[in-house]
């Protein structure tokens, strides 16, 4: 009987096996496996047609590192990371505690806020290119209002591109990042603010003093999720500017799509996706790491 | 109700925050309505007071001109054949898979979720390369179903780790009366799961299908040809021909508006589930 029952055992694992194989299949074939080839490959002389494979060790990445763009690009990744999550991440906390406060027209804002969300990054990069123009809606409107000077080509200049790229990001992603911080929000306690109350605590008490280490998970989720975001972003930059001026607005993530299918520079593109990918992993691992420790110590 | 009374603001700070919530609000959709409005006004209206927020004749030429010009029931259609394909693998191999690694609860399984859900975050990017090279050689470039499948393999582990955590939710009690009445595995999850997977299922489709829908960088890469193009990647291509040389308003306003409208559509009579299936995604990771 016992051993019947291993077996029954074993024949419902083996069963609970078969259920997953065909995702575990798709996942492989279509993602998994093209990762280790990139991982594998970026080390070789591949160009995805040649048969003739050969070792060439870290040349692919000594020419990417060493090509006089690859500055240009990291500078404007780090960034675009080091303005835009700091601020999304405050702006959307600041809303997310607004929105908590309205009432009831609450749901209101936040359906408006999140509506740009919804829109294809295409479509909110070809709105802001309208705006942005040199004869765009911004710069009427500063004619318009007496600012003439303020007017100017914002993404065909050096110094306006990326502050104009990231208004354009954190326009589009903030209502996201509200709803999950208002998520947060609605698991505090209502008392614990009420009893705050009676002992006269000050506004900005409550707010770092209750709200914040009370939602510390939703900050970590925002904070992670902002980095990648931002880290990978490919449609809004491309449509928005294409890299350009030159490389002024280029990304690791948008100069990888260069690389591979525009030069069609394949064995470059494997060498800076790797590059990407070891970069991504090790700075949100090193967030969420300083991010749980926060946790932890503000219980 | 307790929440919505709040923190125990006066009531005149109340106010103060809805003043300032409501001009923020407009604001923010203040690009929107501006690209909304000329897509409705004659072009020399455009050309002469684009600021103006509301057009003094309403025209339906520019939205008609770029339907026509990116043959837009094809797009439309190709979007919508994608997003379908698409969403039927990540629903049904999602729910096989979080549902074999919930009932199995193995060390093993148990592995290979990790594995699995260690994968969310990896970028697109770092498979992209290799993943067309092969595309190419199964014969998968240009194909419905080759989108469909890049899509999958990209979102597969998040969608299997959303299903996975609600499943495990679920009391295991349920599978194990359904067993003592001689329910396969098979039919307990058709008979007793699948009916309690509708809400998050709904999640699903909303985390995934609307990136889906809205996409460009999978589209650019696998469709090159011109008959296949989505409706984010038609409209891309639309902005090289006419868009930057700001000499075609019509278009790109009338474009962006129709691009636009199927999701818009979606969205206000479903925008209950879109603002709560935004969260459940984040808040489970």
């Amino acid at each position: 009987m016992e051993r019947r029952g291993l077996t029954q055992a074993q024949r419902r694992q083996f069963a609970c096996f078969l259920f997953t194989l065909p995702a575990l299949v798709v996942v492989f074939v279509f993602f998994l496996f093209p990762m280790l080839r990139s991982l594998v490959y970026s080390f070789t002389n591949w160009d995805g047609i040649g048969r003739d494979v050969q070792w060439v060790g870290l040349k692919n990445f000594v020419t990417v590192v060493t090509d006089s763009s690859f500055r240009q690009v990291v500078i404007n990744t780090l960034y675009l990371i080091v303005i835009y999550v700091p601020v999304l991440n405050v702006v959307a906390l600041l809303l997310a505690v607004a929105v908590y406060n309205a009432g009831r027209a609450g749901s209101i804002y936040k359906s408006m806020l999140f509506f740009p969300n919804l829109l294809s990054m295409t479509v909110i990069a070809l709105i802001w290119k309208i705006i942005y123009n040199q004869g765009g809606i911004l710069n009427q409107f500063l004619k318009a209002v007496g600012l003439k000077i303020l007017t100017r080509d914002w993404l065909g200049l050096p110094q306006t591109v990326l502050p104009a790229m990231s208004f354009t990001i954190i326009w589009f992603a903030v209502g996201y990042y509200l709803l999950i911080y208002l998520a947060g929000l609605n698991t505090v306690p209502v008392d614990l603010y009420e009893s705050a109350e009676v002992e006269g605590v000050t506004r900005a008490q409550k707010l770092f003093r209750i709200t914040i280490p009370l939602i510390a998970p939703s900050i970590t989720i925002n904070i992670v999720l902002s980095t990648i975001g931002i880290i990978t972003l490919f449609d809004l930059p491309m449509v928005l500017t294409r890299g350009g001026p030159g490389y002024l607005s280029q990304t690791l993530a948008l100069h990888v799509y260069f690389y591979a299918f525009v030069q069609l520079q394949t064995t470059y593109a494997l060498a800076l996706a790797v590059l990407l990918g070891i970069f991504a992993m090790i700075i949100t691992s090193i967030q969420l790491r300083l991010l749980r420790r926060r946790e932890e110590a503000s219980r | 109700m307790k929440a919505r009374r709040l923190l125990g603001y006066r009531r005149r700070s109340r106010l103060g925050v809805n003043v300032v919530m409501i001009i923020i609000s407009l604001l923010l959709v203040l690009p929107l309505w501006y690209v909304l409005n000329n897509a409705f006004k004659v072009e020399k209206e455009i050309l002469r007071q684009p600021l103006v927020l509301l057009p003094s004749t309403v025209t339906l030429e520019n939205v008609v001109r770029a339907f026509t010009a990116m043959n837009y029931p094809l797009r439309f259609m190709n979007s919508v054949v994608i997003l379908a394909l698409s969403c039927a693998f990540l629903v049904s191999l999602g729910t096989l898979a979080a549902f074999g690694i919930a009932m199995a609860n193995s060390k093993f399984m148990n592995r290979v979720y990790g594995v699995l859900v260690a994968m969310i975050t990896l970028p697109f990017q770092l498979a992209m390369v290799p993943l067309i090279f092969m595309l190419k050689g199964l014969g998968l470039m240009n194909t419905y179903w080759g989108t469909a499948l890049v899509y999958s393999g990209w979102f597969l582990p998040f969608v299997i780790f959303i299903y996975t955590g609600f499943i495990r939710t679920i009391p295991r009690e349920l599978e194990e009366a359904g067993r003592v009445d001689g329910c396969g595995l098979f039919r307990s999850l058709l008979s007793i799961y699948i009916p309690l997977l509708k809400s998050v299922t709904g999640t699903v489709l909303i985390l995934r299908g609307v990136p889906i829908w809205n996409d460009l960088l999978v589209s650019i890469i696998t469709l090159s040809r011109s008959t296949l193009s989505t409706l984010p990647l038609k409209l891309y291509s639309f902005i090289g021909t006419y868009g930057s040389a700001g000499t075609k308003w019509t278009l790109v306003f009338g474009s962006t508006v129709i691009v636009s409208a199927p999701i818009l559509l979606v969205f206000l009579f479903l925008q209950r589930y879109f603002v709560k299936g935004a969260v459940a995604g984040a808040v489970k990771g």
